[in-house]
């Protein structure tokens, strides 16, 4: 892999400790994957991996719109992270 | 156990033989490695050319397959060998636990969701994540939950206390510190001091250390124990009143406390007594402050007391007699190393001269001597001396040297006690041993050796070589012993002292008085004779239960291992330690706690260097949330064997790894993607909520197919067409088109191979609805910054020209390989593979599925490329082919 591109395994390993500050950071309002990931400052595929498993396990969910440019915002769901 | 056929595999050959099998009649057990059946087909989105729905067609199967009268399943199960006896085959099979008890899981989920161990999700091709606790898809069959576990994590296998040490940490990366502060109090409740005084063997196996630097596994603790403690005053943990039997303690040193614990929370009355003012043992009593506060051990006693255990301070207790007539069933005496082993030179008793145990007690307990300007010279070259040393340093002494009969190399003492000891002051003198005491010193004498030819520790001195050092005040840390002597008339006592017991059942040589900790084994740790205590508690109830104790731990998979860890990842960010920080002055004139606890951002951050090691953290919160009580830790590997007719070999095959193609990026561009994982996309259980790019969420727009990726291309090895990269392109082009009405699609092939009933139109309809093919070999592809890729290509219609397009999404539309798990289960070569080394087919044109083990035969993709429909009629084939052969047989015998 490319230096830079981290390990899927790894980054997948870190979503238990990144569900607050994204929570915290939605709680705000909608968010798309590039823009959470630009106030966060992690890749944006990362926030993907994070998003993804957060919405699977019940801490985010989609806004049922795209955006004018093709992405979808995530929004906090019922399930509180720590 | 005894069947007529194995059928190894339960992809859609595997389930197909099977019920074929079964419904005929045959006894059939089908063995599979995953957790699920169904293989690759139920987890695919539709199948091509009828776009029938994968899992609406593959469920009934399932249903059928696990439910047939005649199939018996084995799933997270493996073969491991199959050998002829006696005409038939023997198989070997192992079932790996699942830690669930699949009778009474209901498939709630309740597991996953609460599990802190994140992985990424195998039947999701890694998109996502999923739990160490999982049902593997929604279609599972049988739906039951699993517990990934690789081992014990070395942390875990290593705490001699037992603490589940992965367990707390990975509860700290989920932000859960009151439940890791649970956790830790499930083996001793010594949370506190443990996270301050531990010496943690946990932190040297910890795998991160082979990385930057172990994570702090200690500091960790501390920060729960400190948490905990902020705001509440009680353990949290609710127990009935107590009853039955009473149990003494004697000692309420780590020993004691832990093995008091565990009794009292299994409802046994208990009482402590201690002999000194302050209940604690050695964390309480000598180790010094700035190491280990008092306020912090007494917090830890105290869960014992809001749990009711009844701990008499300044009760000495001499014999066992003063006990049974109280009325105590069982005692336990813990009564620590609390004398000192003499030096037996001349002076040792004048005044100056002090234990250090007395010294470092006194220290403690608030008497502390004044030593302002005095040269305080310390005997001893262990921890012990150490502790004395840095404490004489703050309490104003002019000088302390420490004399050790070692080189600094040699000398028991922690390196790193022995330089934050010289880093405050404090001189060292080794390899001297003391030939006598006097008013203004000791004299010393060069040691030349400490342990003899047998490796015994038996000093050796050159007296001519001799040296006076002048001191005020001597302090002597030559060891410790158990204060014995009183009982020596009741229970049997070495002549060191220390306790004789039945290394198993800890008894003494009175039935009902058990002894532990360092009173048995001499000195040792807080946290090994805290893990003492547990094993006493254990013994006890055993004892008085007449039956085996809950205590006694459970079974644990092997400690796994650190290069199998490691190899899980292709590589590691970097991600540096936490500084340790000491607040290491010269001279120290007071008792503050040298060392800062960790930030609550610190704990998060060291918490998240974990690696999981044992994937399974046992953090227990599956076990907490299940409603039907299903999980159970303590399972281990079933092995069993069985006799059978004939073997079916359906274990199918491997995608290419795409990574092998670097030309095309796959694993270093973002937005480069498999065929399988676009089948995951397209599912109706996918990964995410509908079609988007991995690298940034974004709907794609302009989406690239690459045909032939790792098939037909000699450079990987691999002449072959796969036969079903084409046709699923096709199939995934078409659902696309009706998920993303707006993105184009383009396909880079050298030419469609569509040799199936309706492929033909059926590629002709994918064209109509408006992908584009495009005639072309794929040189390279490059990423873009915005994540877009420019996919180079040779134009085969327009003179082999090269041009280049940008698409935002590419789909490697990767082959198939051989699966190689087949080749083991016979022994070396004794199943003939092809030149392609999948199974080999004898006579394929006129016997499909026979392969050259009579008896032996093989269904679907295990014997080369198929798609669905050829899978189930080879299946067909094969099950024809083991009837016969078993019919044949029957007549002959
Ligand atoms: C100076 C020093 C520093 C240490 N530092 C560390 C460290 O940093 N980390 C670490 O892991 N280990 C350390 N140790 C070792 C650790 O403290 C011991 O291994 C551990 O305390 C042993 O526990 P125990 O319960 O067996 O005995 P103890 O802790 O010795 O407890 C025994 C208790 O029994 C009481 N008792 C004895 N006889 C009687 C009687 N007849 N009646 C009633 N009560 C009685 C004693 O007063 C004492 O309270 C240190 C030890 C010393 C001395
Ligand atoms: S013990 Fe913890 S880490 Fe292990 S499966 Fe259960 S919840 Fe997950
Ligand atoms: S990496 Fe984590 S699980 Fe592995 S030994 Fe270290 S703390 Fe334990
Ligand atoms: S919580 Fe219990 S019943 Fe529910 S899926 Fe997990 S193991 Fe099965």
């Amino acid at each position: 892999m490319m230096p830079g591109r981290r390990d899927v395994r790894e980054v997948i390993r870190e979503e238990p400790l990144r569900r607050r500050e994204i929570q915290t950071m939605l709680a705000d309002g909608a968010k798309t994957i590039r823009e959470i990931s630009a106030q966060l400052g992690y890749p944006s595929e990362e926030i993907l991996f994070w998003i993804m498993g957060m919405r699977k396990y019940g801490y985010v969910a989609e806004v049922p719109e795209v955006t004018e440019d093709g992405y979808y915002r995530y929004r906090n769901a019922d399930r509180e992270a720590f | 156990m005894d069947y007529d056929v194995l059928v190894i595999g339960s992809g859609i050959s595997g389930m197909e033989s099977a019920i074929k099998l079964g419904d005929m009649g045959y006894r059939v057990l089908m063995v599979e490695k995953e957790a699920s059946i169904g293989g690759k087909m139920i987890l695919l989105s539709k199948v091509f050319p009828t776009l029938d729905c994968a899992s609406c067609i593959s469920t009934p199967k399932m249903a059928a397959a696990i439910h047939h009268p005649k199939v018996t399943t084995m799933t997270y199960s493996e073969v491991e060998t199959i050998r002829r006896v006696d005409g038939r085959f023997q198989a070997e099979i192992v079932k790996h636990p699942r830690f669930v008890d699949e009778a009474a899981c209901t498939g709630c989920q309740q597991c996953e969701t609460a599990c802190t161990v994140s992985v990424p999700d195998q039947f999701n091709s890694d998109m996502v994540a999923r739990h160490a606790a999982y049902i593997p898809f929604p279609q599972a069959v049988p739906k039951k939950a699993v517990l990934e576990r690789a081992g014990t994590s070395p942390c875990t296998a290593t705490c001699p206390a037992g603490v589940k040490a992965h367990g707390y940490v990975s509860l700290v990366r989920s932000g859960e510190y009151e439940k890791a502060f649970e956790l830790v109090l499930q083996s001793t409740p010594l949370v506190g001091t443990l996270g301050r005084a531990c010496f943690a063997p946990c932190e040297s196996e910890c795998s991160r250390g082979s990385l930057e630097g172990a994570v702090p596994i200690r500091r960790i603790k501390r920060f729960i124990a400190d948490r905990h403690y902020q705001s509440k005053h009680s353990p949290g943990v609710i127990l009935k009143a107590p009853k039955g039997q009473r149990i003494a303690i004697v000692g309420s040193g780590p020993a004691g406390i832990t093995a008091a614990w565990h009794l009292a929370r299994k409802g046994y009355p208990v009482t402590i007594f201690e002999a000194e003012a302050i209940a604690g043992g050695a964390p309480a009593l000598t180790i010094p402050s700035y190491r280990l506060p008092s306020a912090v051990v007494a917090q830890d006693i105290d869960n014992l007391r809001q749990i009711g255990v009844d701990i008499r301070t300044g009760v000495r207790i001499d014999n066992v007699q003063t006990l049974s007539e109280q009325g105590f069933a069982a005692v336990l005496m813990a009564i620590g190393t609390t004398a000192s082993v003499r030096l037996r030179v001349p002076g040792e008793d004048l005044e100056h001269v002090q234990s250090a145990l007395a010294f470092l007690q006194a220290v403690k307990t608030g008497k502390r001597p004044s030593l302002l300007q005095m040269d305080v010279v310390v005997v001893g070259g262990g921890n012990v001396a150490i502790d004395s040393a840095r404490s004489a340093l703050r309490l104003g002494a002019n000088s302390v040297r420490l004399v050790s009969l070692e080189t600094r190399l040699d000398m028991p003492a922690f390196s790193w006690e022995i330089d934050e000891a010289v880093r405050e002051g404090v001189e060292l003198s080794n390899g001297w041993g003391i030939q006598s005491i006097s008013e203004d010193g000791v004299e010393l004498v060069r040691c030349t050796a400490t342990l003899d030819a047998e490796g015994r520790f038996n000093p050796q001195y050159d007296p001519a070589v001799t040296q006076h050092v002048g001191g005020d005040r001597v302090i002597v840390a030559a060891g410790m012993k158990p204060d014995s002597e009183s009982w020596q008339s009741e229970v049997m006592v070495k002549p060191n002292g220390r306790i004789m017991v039945d290394a198993d059942t800890l008894k003494t040589s009175i039935p009902y008085v058990f002894a532990t900790g360092d009173a048995v084994t001499g000195p040792s740790t807080i946290a090994e004779a805290a893990g003492a205590g547990v094993k006493a508690a254990a013994q006890i109830d055993e004892w008085l239960r007449k039956a085996p104790s809950r205590l006694s731990g459970e079974a644990k998979p092997p400690k796994v291992q650190r290069d199998a860890v490691l190899a899980r990842q292709t590589h590691y960010a970097e991600r540096l330690p936490v500084k340790a920080d000491k607040a290491l002055v010269f001279k120290p004139r007071d008792f503050a706690e040298i060392e800062p606890g960790l930030t609550e951002q610190e704990a998060r951050y060291s918490s998240g260097r974990c690696l999981d090691c044992g994937v399974c953290s046992e953090c227990q919160e599956c076990i907490a949330a299940c409603p039907a009580d299903a999980i159970h830790l303590d399972r281990t590997d079933e092995h069993l064997a069985t006799m059978v007719d004939s073997v079916i070999l359906a274990t199918g095959f491997k995608l290419f790894p795409a990574d092998l193609k670097p030309q095309y990026g796959y694993g270093r561009y973002k937005n480069v993607i498999t065929g399988m994982q676009m089948d995951r996309l397209l599912a109706p259980t996918r990964p995410y909520h509908t079609v988007l790019r991995p690298g940034d969420g974004k709907v794609p727009e302009n989406i690239a197919y690459i045909m032939c990726t790792g098939s037909r291309d000699k450079t990987v090895g691999n002449p072959l067409c796969s036969k079903i990269c084409c046709m699923y392109s096709n199939k995934q082009n078409q659902l696309i088109m009706g998920a993303l009405p707006l993105a184009d699609v383009s396909v880079y092939d050298i030419d469609m191979r569509t040799t199936g009933k309706g492929y033909e139109e059926f590629y002709l309809q994918t064209a109509e609805m408006g992908t584009n093919f495009v005639k072309g070999r794929v040189a390279e592809i490059v990423e873009k910054d915005d994540g877009n890729l420019i996919v180079r290509y040779e134009d085969i219609e327009h003179e082999g020209q090269i041009q280049e397009s940008e698409h935002d999404l590419v789909v490697l539309a990767v082959g198939v390989q051989p699966n190689h798990d087949v080749e083991r289960f016979f022994g070396p070569n004794l199943l003939g593979l092809d030149d392609y080394d999948y199974v080999n087919e004898t006579d394929e044109t006129m016997s499909p599925g026979k392969t050259n083990i009579p008896g032996v035969y093989v269904a679907g993709t295990a014997a080369g490329a198929k798609d669905i429909p050829e899978s189930i009629l080879h299946a067909g084939a094969a099950v024809a082919q083991a009837v016969a052969y078993i019919e044949g047989r029957r007549l002959h015998i």
